[in-house]
């Protein structure tokens, strides 16, 4: 099927996502779509799937407008989408999650399309399991044989790499030109990774700004690609800041510590960590590395083992003694873990720096706002911040006596610029001692920053190197249990 | 032998009100929609399908009454939550207070009056048999209906398509839109559904149970236990069922205790109900404190016995969905 | 939004709200045979027709103010503590109960020791839906309410029990107490400006604690994003449980005041729905403390003249409890149509 996309605007308030997008998409091809966050790849798919309608400009399959469309619609005229945190039903079973939605089938029916399918593209899924329990490769495997059963014929994958194993992408990518090839189906690839769109894909589309800046053809030269990306006066690599030498000693322990969360335990771990050391914790979703991180915060159990903070033992003691030894955590999800959405800013600070608790050090709302650069105004809630702002707000909030910071995916949903800007504040805190422990699902993010790196792979510690002593491509085969592990 | 069998007859003929409102309660909520109206709507529905029988002289014209006046408050509370995105427990709560007082403004007149029942029906062949005929065979209508509809429901949920699109509903609603199922129309049909089923528990109150109407009626409470019903029966149709059959008994328990020792004062069987209904709440619900799990990891065996009565509530149970997001 | 366009849309609600509540009680009043424009004269003579029924409405707002100022501290961090009526009852209870040693003649430290004794009381009850909630994870709408009726049972307990009546145990309650142990009203009539300066305060009280501390603040932390104010530091479930002793408290300081300064025992129905009622309020409120007093004055009115609808029309006074949930539900609905009105022009 045809696709073509006319003058296409999408306009949130002010916000401009697409401005003027005209596009046309042949079947039997793999387009990649690149841009930053924010450079409106999301938006425009969205249009194409249904979910949002454009603000002026047409849709058009085939030859005919599609005038209206919801997901359903878009969905019974072949246009499927896969999305980067799969739309599925948790709670219910895998071969119900395939059902929904789809042919009139009973159940025996339903597990045998489902197999048939399952075989055919090598996945192996167990029809009678929760999908809670599958990780997130499989869910996505699961959805793209459900797309594949109502006759897809348009693919969209946004950002699908992340949280799958580097076996799983393979497989999925083998899975995405086989599709191209027999009965022309088109697929498109949203990334913002180079690597992988020059890996897969024939021709590669730029967003910037809103805007369609390039259309390429493979093969690719990636400095075009990030001029087009970035703009001119940003290309190549950006700058790592300075990064200072740890400090000596021995300034957290854990001996034999095993940390038990909600899903899953941790077993014995045995680490030591410097002042000012950064270190960078890689694994996919769930292998073990958000225990450690809520472990040293004093959010997970410590079922055996000393954990010991600068000669104190905090095995067993409360979150709260953690946070007065000077160990501050900050979650991934800003808004629905870390900020009261309809405070303000000024109520934020009142209530992170009571006046109480010594404060020459500490910030008043006025300056924390100007020193961090926050976009916003002391009446400003942090619902209205955008995500940049946000991780501005979370890190203005860290207490100025704060030793161990503990963050997970620092730069997550921010653009280039904000991202620099958040570790430049961080590694100055790093000058100061204070330690770092991050975690990432950008490695070269994790390579770049960190002095060491831990990589967790299925529920274990299975590698801790200075970061200039592995590559990224190990730290990935590391990740998916390949590899010779230290 | 007798008398075990009129126990459990009349633990039966007790419990059918309350099933039939947690039955209701149950869909409403497998959708996501909170109902908390059940105690402010069943009084309303026994006063009208009483009202409605004492004038007309007919209790099934008494029924269609009640099951009208379910519907209607479960309308008033899916247009203001689901529709216009107010707090569904505020307006639950509102419409409690107010249809209770509704119902006894509005039947004054009718209180102490003697009026129609429901006739009980005994049903050839079952009543017949050994042990069962005198528990199964003689039973107002609304029992039969509670029976009934305990199976359908339970069939309807998991094993239809329906039922799946439902729990899809409940569960995750963005994904259900996402495949094309009509989210909105679902959660509105199955709140004015599950409603009809708790105004038929008010019918079945006036007119079967606790026959007549009068201030206080004797269902006051009933709402609320069949709301915690719903928790504690882990949101399925079955459980849900037991655990309304469960207080029944306690209920019969009570009388028949209340008979043997007249020395305990009165209060105490009236009151029962209620701490239980917050100790079932604690047993389903205390799995997932930090504590108990700390307590689960020295003793496993604790943690295994009671894991399997732990419940996980629908998980977009009382959230607002907007589709022109 | 200038002022004046600001408070005339908020009119406009209003007024349309009130409207429809007329419009539908009128309907019901017509349902049931009654005139309807006699029956809303009725009403508002029998709450302030005269300088003795205007005191009965007072005596009526001052719990009513007290139980919604109590309400807000526990909405703050989102709790519906539907409880607050077996708070109300406990306090009565204990303030009963402390005050059964002293048969006559006591000094004011004795009705003090009351009032404290109820505070207590209502903070207990509180206390113990508190922890059910954070300990046990029992929401607090089924700890409240199992608690509301466990408090009902007690008082029919107590009053046909260990505190009955020598000779007749009735509904009417225990043995009145001795006069010098009433809470002197003005003039003769049973209110006392004790319970109105202490109504006051709390209100006071709780305006103060909610804008002006930091622990007011965590409050409503708390109720935005408990696991956010658990980060900060904010200690969330020792929050919960603050608050609703807090509110008890004051729920509790209600019901020793309704012993000891309206009826002078403990009766089944001490507490008079006021719990409830009181939850209407503050909903109705939209939670803004300056809103309270005028909306508890209207309730109160309509209260105590539905005493004259059984005497004067045969009509059950459950009128009064029906007008005020129309009214929070017409409010409601009105807000919610208008917000749809709103969505709808901003598409176009």
């Amino acid at each position: 099927m045809r696709v073509e996309f006319q003058d296409i605007h999408k306009y949130y308030g002010r916000v401009r996502a697409n401005v003027g997008i005209n596009l046309v998409l042949e079947p039997g091809r793999i387009y990649g779509l690149l841009g930053e966050n924010g450079a409106g790849k999301s938006t425009l798919m969205k249009m194409l799937a249904g979910h949002t309608q454009p603000s002026r400009g047409r849709v058009i399959f085939n030859g005919k407008d599609t005038g209206g469309l919801n997901p359903s619609r878009a969905l019974a005229m072949g246009v499927g989408m896969l999305y980067q945190d799969p739309l599925d039903f948790p709670a219910l079973d895998v071969w119900e999650n395939f059902r929904l939605g789809g042919r009139q089938r009973d159940k025996k029916r339903a597990l045998s399309r489902l197999q048939e399918l399952a075989e055919r593209f090598h996945f192996g899924l167990s029809p009678e399991e929760k999908v809670s329990e599958l990780t997130v490769g499989e869910r996505q495997q699961l959805e793209l044989l459900r797309l594949l059963d109502l006759g897809v014929k348009v693919l969209i994958l946004d950002e699908p790499t992340t949280g799958i194993s580097v076996t799983q992408k393979e497989m999925l990518f083998t899975t995405m030109s086989q599709l191209a090839r027999d009965r022309g189906r088109t697929i498109i690839f949203v990334s913002h990774k180079l690597t992988e769109i020059e890996e897969l894909c024939q021709e590669v589309i730029v967003l910037r700004q809103g805007r369609l800046v390039a259309q390429l053809q493979s093969p690719f030269q990636s400095e075009d690609l990030l001029q087009f990306m970035f703009g001119a006066e940003h290309a190549g690599t950006a700058e790592s800041p300075e990064r200072s030498q740890p400090g000596r000693g021995e300034f957290i322990q854990l001996e034999d510590v095993q940390l038990s969360g909600d899903k899953y335990s941790l077993p014995d771990i045995s680490l030591q960590i410097r002042p000012g050391e950064i270190v960078g914790l890689a694994g996919l979703e769930g292998s073990g590395q958000e225990l450690l991180l809520r472990g040293l915060a004093g959010l997970a159990r410590v079922l055996k083992g000393r954990l010991v903070f600068d000669g104190e033992e905090l095995q067993g003691r409360p979150y709260l003694k953690f946070r007065q030894a000077g160990i501050h955590f900050l979650p991934a999800a800003r808004l629905e873990h870390g900020l009261f959405p309809d405070l303000s800013l000024n109520e934020h600070f009142h209530l992170a720096f009571p006046p109480q608790n010594g404060g020459r050090d500490n910030l008043l709302p006025e300056e924390g706002i100007k020193k961090f650069n926050i976009q916003g105004q002391l009446s400003t809630t942090a619902r209205a911040l955008s995500g940049g702002n946000q991780q501005r707000l979370l890190l203005a909030l860290i207490p100025a006596q704060t030793r161990l910071l503990l963050l997970e995916h620092p730069t997550r949903g921010l653009d280039h610029g904000a991202g620099q800007q958040v570790w430049s504040h961080l590694l100055r805190r790093c000058r100061q001692n204070t330690a770092l422990l991050f975690s990432s699902a950008d490695l070269d993010e994790i390579k770049a920053h960190s002095h060491r790196v831990l990589i967790f792979y299925n529920r274990q510690l299975v590698a801790d190197r200075p970061s200039h002593a592995i590559s990224v491509e190990e730290m990935g085969r590391l990740m998916a249990g390949q590899g010779r592990a230290v | 032998m007798d008398f075990l069998a009129l126990t459990l007859a009349g633990i039966l003929s007790a419990g059918a009100p309350l099933v039939l409102a947690t039955l209701g309660e149950t869909l409403t909520e497998r959708a996501g929609v909170i109902n908390l109206s059940l105690d402010g709507t069943i009084l309303l529905a026994a006063m009208t399908a009483f009202a409605l029988a004492f004038v007309s002289g007919n209790p099934w014209l008494g029924l269609l009454g009640s099951i009208a006046v379910g519907i209607a408050t479960a309308s008033i509370v899916v247009f203001m939550g689901p529709i216009l995105g107010r707090s569904q427990l505020a307006v639950g709560f509102i419409l409690t207070l107010l249809c209770r007082d509704l119902a006894y403004f509005l039947g004054n007149p009718y209180a102490r009056q003697f009026g129609p029942e429901l006739p009980v029906w005994s049903i050839p062949g079952v009543r017949d048999l050994p042990f069962i005929g005198p528990i199964l065979g003689y039973q107002s209508p609304v029992v039969y209906l509670s029976l009934a509809l305990t199976v359908f429901f339970w069939w309807w949920l998991f094993s239809t398509r329906a039922g799946l699109e439902l729990r899809a509903v409940g569960e995750e609603p963005w994904a259900a839109f996402a495949r094309g199922i009509k989210v909105q129309r679902l959660r509105i049909m199955y709140t004015l559904l599950g409603g009809a089923l708790v105004g038929l528990a008010g019918g079945a109150f006036s007119l079967a149970v606790k026959p007549g109407w009068g201030r206080p009626q004797g269902a006051e409470g009933a709402g609320w236990i069949a709301l915690a019903i719903v928790i504690f029966g882990g949101w399925h149709p079955l459980r849900a069922a037991l655990g309304a059959y469960l207080f029944a008994t306690l209920q019969v328990l009570g009388i028949y205790l209340q008979e043997q020792f007249p020395g305990l004062p009165a209060p105490l069987f009236q009151v029962a109900p209620f701490p239980v209904m917050i100790l079932t709440l604690l047993l389903v619900n205390v799995g997932s404190t930090t504590w108990f799990q700390d307590l689960a990891f020295r003793y496993p065996g604790m943690k295994r016995w009671l894991s399997r009565w732990q419940v996980t509530a629908p998980a977009a149970l009382g959230q607002d969905f907007r589709p022109e997001k | 939004m200038s002022y004046a366009a600001k408070f005339s849309l908020s009119f406009g609600r209003l007024a349309a709200a009130v409207f429809l509540s007329l419009v539908f009680t009128t309907l019901i009043l017509l349902v049931s045979g009654a005139p309807p424009l006699h029956t809303f004269v009725i009403l508002v003579a029998g709450g302030i027709g005269s300088a003795a029924k205007l005191a009965q409405t007072i005596a009526v707002w001052i719990p009513l103010v007290l139980c919604s100022s109590a309400l807000l501290l526990t909405f703050a961090p989102g709790l519906w503590n539907i409880g607050i009526e077996g708070q109300i009852i406990l306090g009565a209870i204990f303030a009963t109960g402390f005050l059964r040693p002293f048969p006559a003649g006591a000094s004011p430290l004795v009705l003090a020791g009351a009032l404290i004794a109820g505070m207590i009381g209502g903070a207990l009850w509180a206390y113990i839906a508190g922890v059910l909630r954070t300990w046990g994870r029992v929401h607090e709408i089924f700890g409240g309410l199992g608690l509301n009726f466990v408090a009902l049972g007690l008082t029919l307990w107590l009053i046909f029990g260990p505190w009955r009546r020598p000779g007749v145990a009735s509904m009417s309650g225990t043995e009145p107490l001795h006069p010098s142990l009433w809470l002197k009203g003005f003039k003769g009539f049973s209110l006392s400006p004790v319970s109105l300066v202490l109504a006051l305060l709390a209100i006071f009280l709780v305006i103060y604690l909610l804008r002006s501390t930091r622990w007011g603040l965590s409050l409503k932390a708390v109720g935005q994003n408990p696991e956010a104010a658990l980060l900060f530091g904010l200690k969330p479930n020792k929050r919960i449980v603050e608050a609703m002793a807090l509110c008890g408290a004051l729920a509790g300081l209600t019901g020793a005041l309704q012993v000891v300064g309206v009826y002078h025992r403990l009766l089944p129905a001490i507490s008079s729905n006021y719990g409830y009622t009181a939850l209407l309020v503050t909903m109705l409120a939209s939670f803004r403390p300056k809103l309270i007093p005028p909306i508890c004055f209207f309730f109160a009115v309509l209260n105590v003249g539905s005493i004259q609808l059984p005497l004067q029309l045969k009509l059950d006074s459950s009128l009064s409890g029906v007008i005020q949930g129309v009214l929070v539900l017409s409010v409601f609905l009105v807000h919610g149509l208008e917000e749809r009105w709103q969505l709808f022009r901003r598409k176009k």
